[in-house]
């Protein structure tokens, strides 16, 4: 069942490389390199994953965490970020947040991830796998 | 004065006072530590250009400026102990660090004035400098077994220093703006420009270079040398977005060359070519024209071939049209040529075939003219099947390295030589990509073979018949497009890497030599599978999925498609080449031979180069601490007692020598606890290693016989007269200067495979020359079986390896232990070139015992 998949990263190259993967694995995958805009995306439509970086210029990755799931509570939202502290892995994961991934990561840890998700969304939804 | 300079008179004041030993051991191991520390970060730099990690550019930066941070902080250690002999490392390092810089901003370097780069002067990352068309050459002509017609390019310096010396830039620039505001057409303009540029002089230094570089391409016989002149265009999206829109010229003569490159620059100004960038928007770009120039094939056959069939993307076809003579008119499409679908998969049948009547050809070379085709040769195939298979072949090796759909210009010269004269990608429409099912079904469909077994260490997918190659076999054998199969990782299999379709490894990482090379040649590559040689059987067909890490057994050609119609590679991204390029500048090791009159500051050309010049340098300065036995012993050294006829003293970094030995002037053997060092006393102690036979003079005198000049004069003034071996525990440094040789090993063990290596020098002997020059060759093969790499220069052997197991690097320290035994003996026991061959063949029966799991 192919998931519906937001990636947002103000490096371009972790979307682009994600995309790629994810859609391989034959998921719809929209992917943003400005938080703002990703934000609107959020507001419009109701995604089953998201993956976001947490230290971003204009926004910070939590207040997209607290934004999605004040939304949705079902999605699953994965954290990334290039300065892993414990400090921030454990805020994030405090506000609900699924899963932490630091920078720079293998492809296979994400998949892992978005699979575990999968599971996960399974489980609360066993009926609809991809929960619509 | 420069700040250096005075920052060089203010510290040489510090003076000359002799610095404890104790203080210049602490300082030296701090310089082994770092340099273990850097050696990681660049290992883990390295395994990122496998493509399996996501990485961005706060990663590159950090990284960067890490290594500066370590390779400073040696090269202030460094100058602390040798009382500043060496400030001009910092320059260097500055250098570096600020080109790295520039790297990392993504600013296009302008590296260099150069006019004139052949084709294999090319670097990477210089597309903006001399066009994609050279590029992609210049990236294909590393590739073994294809051969290029050789070939210069006039980079953009040429373009612009043309359009200065005429004065050009700014009246070209309000035509344009002319156009783009509609004021005047496209063809008015488009010929106003042209004009101009045809009615030009080039500048003289343009002129001599063009003229010098072609000459030289046709060494000094200009008569009867031909070129093909193209335009090789700057531009965002590579050349794919203008094919066609610049002019090529094919047959010029050398009295020609210099009009063709007028032509080919006015050509960049070509009413569509000019439509094409409003169209596009591309006018903020600037707009350039390197001009290529390649030698002229003398051709009997030539043609197109499409890896892929453009309109069935999905079927395992190629297309191959060609015609007789020169292959402008298939390029053209102008007239009637043999057309040949050709199966992508080994042996390369010819599935179908449309035989033209083939009227006209381009003749070759001389006239060039359109002529008839005489009529017994009209009918008649233009390719034979075998030809077309290695057409074939060397298109898929191309499009392996691109990993996309090609298109390739080629040629058979009347010998029946194959040249590739240029390959670009081929555009499939996104339409045309047949919807196939979920690739995840269709995998479930097919075996496992393999799964999550070993590392990726290039990321990719391949396919082709697995073939086990083994420590004997001949391997310029090895078929193209095979998979390569092997239990180790050996340098040696370097050579056919460009060949193979996948890698797959039993034992091996992802930061060694052959991953390197995989690397390079963009192969997927999965190493230490541990059982891959097992499971596969030999020509057995396995497609490699190094994205997944999972081998599957059979063709997947849907797995295959996805990959060659991807949007865009991995390698494509900016970061990844931001890193290649770096990586040039910090990982490669040139400086290997300390002897050699570029070891200096200034010869250091990277990161790794500075980190082994400031690691020789800080040893020899421990070294020259003493010149003799007595002044190392009465610094702590302490002499070995053994039966083996060789005065060692050893110094004891720290961990190398038992604690309960602290307080004695001899050791034992036994009481060595530095790992290398006991690998290495074993094999030099092993039965047999020791020639007790009779001998012509007293042997314990030959080998204890101090011949200081001999030494000195093999090794400058590098090293005291002394058998000295400094130890941690997981280090050792052995110099071995007395006698007629001189060898010095150095060797670290870790756990972690990228801080093993082992390095080994070997030089000298009474013998003339020729023997000498012999030996070091029969040393060189031991190595290279070994896994050595090994460089020769005369009679000096330099040997290195990196990346070993724990068990490798322990065999391959016995082995030196027994080669350093059997050098020592070379001269006393051998009398002729036969004695050589006996010692050699008795020194290899006794070789390293079979590995066993």
């Amino acid at each position: 069942m192919p998931l519906k998949i937001l990636i947002l990263d103000d490096e371009p190259i972790v979307g682009q490389r994600l995309k790629a993967t994810l859609e391989k694995e034959g998921h719809n995958v929209e992917t943003f390199v400005n938080p703002l805009e990703a934000v609107s995306r959020l507001e419009g439509k109701t995604f089953d994953i998201v993956v976001t970086d947490i230290r971003m210029d204009d926004m910070d990755g939590i207040e997209i965490l607290e934004l999605v799931l004040q939304k949705s509570a079902r999605t699953k939202v994965i954290m990334i970020t290039g300065y892993a502290t414990l400090e921030v892995a454990r805020e994030s994961l405090a506000k609900g947040a699924f899963d932490f991934i630091a920078k720079p990561f293998k492809l296979k840890e994400m998949r892992q991830a978005i699979e575990k998700a999968v599971d996960a969304l399974q489980q609360e939804n066993p009926g609809n796998p991809a929960g619509n | 004065m420069q700040p250096v300079h005075l920052l060089k008179k203010f510290l040489g004041h510090r003076g000359r006072e002799q610095i404890p030993f104790a203080e210049l051991f602490k300082r030296f191991q701090d310089i082994l530590d770092k340099n273990n520390a850097a050696m990681e970060l660049i290992a883990d730099m390295d395994g990122k250009m496998g493509g399996d990690f996501v990485f961005d550019r706060k990663y590159l930066t950090d990284s960067v400026h890490k290594l500066k941070q370590l390779v400073l902080a040696n090269a202030y250690d460094l100058n602390f102990i040798t009382n500043n002999q060496f400030l001009a490392i910092y320059d260097t390092i500055e250098k570096l660090a600020k080109e790295l810089e520039i790297e990392l901003s993504g600013q296009m370097v302008i590296r260099e004035t150069r006019r004139i780069y052949h084709l294999n002067e090319i670097d990477e990352g210089m597309e903006d400098t001399v066009g994609y068309k050279a590029y992609n050459l210049s990236r294909m002509v590393s590739l073994p077994k294809i051969d290029f017609p050789e070939g210069f390019v006039a980079a953009i310096g040429c373009f612009r220093d043309y359009l200065a010396y005429n004065n050009l830039f700014e009246k070209i620039a309000s035509l344009i703006e002319t156009f783009k505001k509609e004021e005047k057409s496209v063809e008015s303009v488009s010929t106003a420009i042209g004009l101009m540029i045809l009615g030009g002089d080039i500048p003289p230094n343009v002129r001599r270079e063009i003229l010098n570089a072609a000459n030289k391409i046709c060494k000094g016989k200009v008569e009867g040398c031909y070129f093909s002149v193209r335009s090789s265009g700057v531009g965002e999206d590579g050349e794919l977005s203008f094919a066609g829109l610049h002019d090529s010229f094919l047959n010029v003569r050398f009295g020609e060359l210099l009009s063709a490159f007028k032509k080919v620059l006015a050509s960049l100004y070509n009413p569509a070519s000019l439509s094409y960038r409003l169209k596009m928007n591309l006018f903020q770009m600037e707009m350039a024209m390197p001009v290529l120039y390649q030698a002229m094939v003398p051709s009997r056959t030539a043609g197109v071939l499409y890896t892929l069939d453009p309109n069935n993307p999905d079927r395992p076809e190629c297309i191959l049209s060609g015609n007789w003579g020169l292959g402008r008119v298939v390029v053209e499409g102008q007239a009637a040529v043999d057309t040949f679908y050709v199966s992508r998969n080994t042996p390369h049948a010819i599935t179908q075939q449309k035989i033209g009547s083939k009227k006209w050809m381009l003749a070759p070379l001389k006239t060039g003219q359109a002529r008839k085709v005489p009529g017994k040769l009209r009918d008649k195939p233009c390719l034979s099947p075998l030809e077309a298979r290695t057409i074939v072949e060397a298109g898929l090796i191309l499009e392996r390295f691109f990993k996309k759909p090609l298109d390739v210009e080629w040629s058979l010269d009347e010998g029946g030589r194959l040249w590739i004269l240029q390959a670009r990608p081929l555009k499939i429409q996104p339409a045309k990509r047949v919807q196939r099912p979920e690739l995840s079904e269709v995998l479930k469909r097919h075996r496992v073979l393999l799964e999550e077994r070993g590392m990726i260490a290039y990321r990719g997918i391949g396919a082709g018949p697995a073939r086990l190659v083994t420590e004997n076999d001949d391997l310029s054998q090895f078929p193209a497009g095979s998979v390569l199969v092997s239990r180790y990782a050996p340098p040696r299999l370097a050579e056919i890497i460009p060949r193979a379709s996948a890698i797959i490894t039993d034992i091996g990482t992802t930061t060694g030599h052959m991953a390197t090379v995989a690397r390079e040649f963009r192969v997927p590559t999965i190493v230490g599978t541990e059982i891959a040689t097992q499971v596969l059987e030999p020509d057995q067909l396995v497609t490699v999925d190094a994205e997944r890490n999972i081998i599957y057994e059979g063709r997947i050609e849907e797995l295959l498609h996805h990959q060659l119609l991807e949007e865009s590679a991995f390698e494509v991204t900016r970061e990844f080449q931001v890193l290649r390029r770096i990586l040039k500048k910090i990982a490669p090791l040139y400086l290997t031979d300390p002897n050699a009159p570029n070891f200096t500051p200034r010869g250091c050309r990277t990161f790794h180069d500075i980190m082994r010049f400031i690691h020789e340098k800080a040893f020899q300065a421990l070294l020259q601490t003493g010149s003799n036995p007595r002044a190392f012993l009465k610094r702590g050294g302490k002499r070995l007692k053994s039966q083996i006829p060789i005065d060692l003293i050893l110094i004891d970094l720290g961990g190398g020598i038992s604690q309960k030995a602290a307080q004695q002037t001899h050791v034992s053997p036994d009481q060595i606890t530095s790992v290398p060092m006991q690998e290495i006393w074993a094999g030099l102690s092993s039965p047999g290693t020791w020639n007790m036979d009779p001998i012509p003079v007293d042997f314990k005198g030959m080998m204890s016989s101090v011949t200081r000049t001999r030494s000195s004069e093999v090794m400058g003034n590098s090293l005291p007269g002394v058998n000295l071996g400094v130890l941690g525990a997981d280090y050792v440094n052995l110099s071995l200067p007395l006698g007629y040789h001189f060898t010095v090993v150095e060797a670290a063990v870790g756990p972690k495979p990228e801080n093993n290596y082992i390095s080994f020098r070997f030089a000298g002997g009474v013998t003339d020359i020729t023997r000498r020059s012999r030996r070091a060759s029969l040393l060189k093969n031991i190595l290279e079986k070994a896994g050595f790499k090994v460089n020769v220069n005369g009679d000096m052997v330099n040997a290195r390896a990196i990346d070993l197991t724990d068990r490798q690097i322990r065999q391959n320290l016995h082995l030196i232990g027994r080669l350093i035994g059997f050098t020592r003996q070379l001269d006393v026991l051998l009398k002729n070139d036969a004695d050589i061959e006996r010692y050699l063949a008795k020194f290899i029966n006794q070789a390293v015992p079979p590995e066993k799991e």
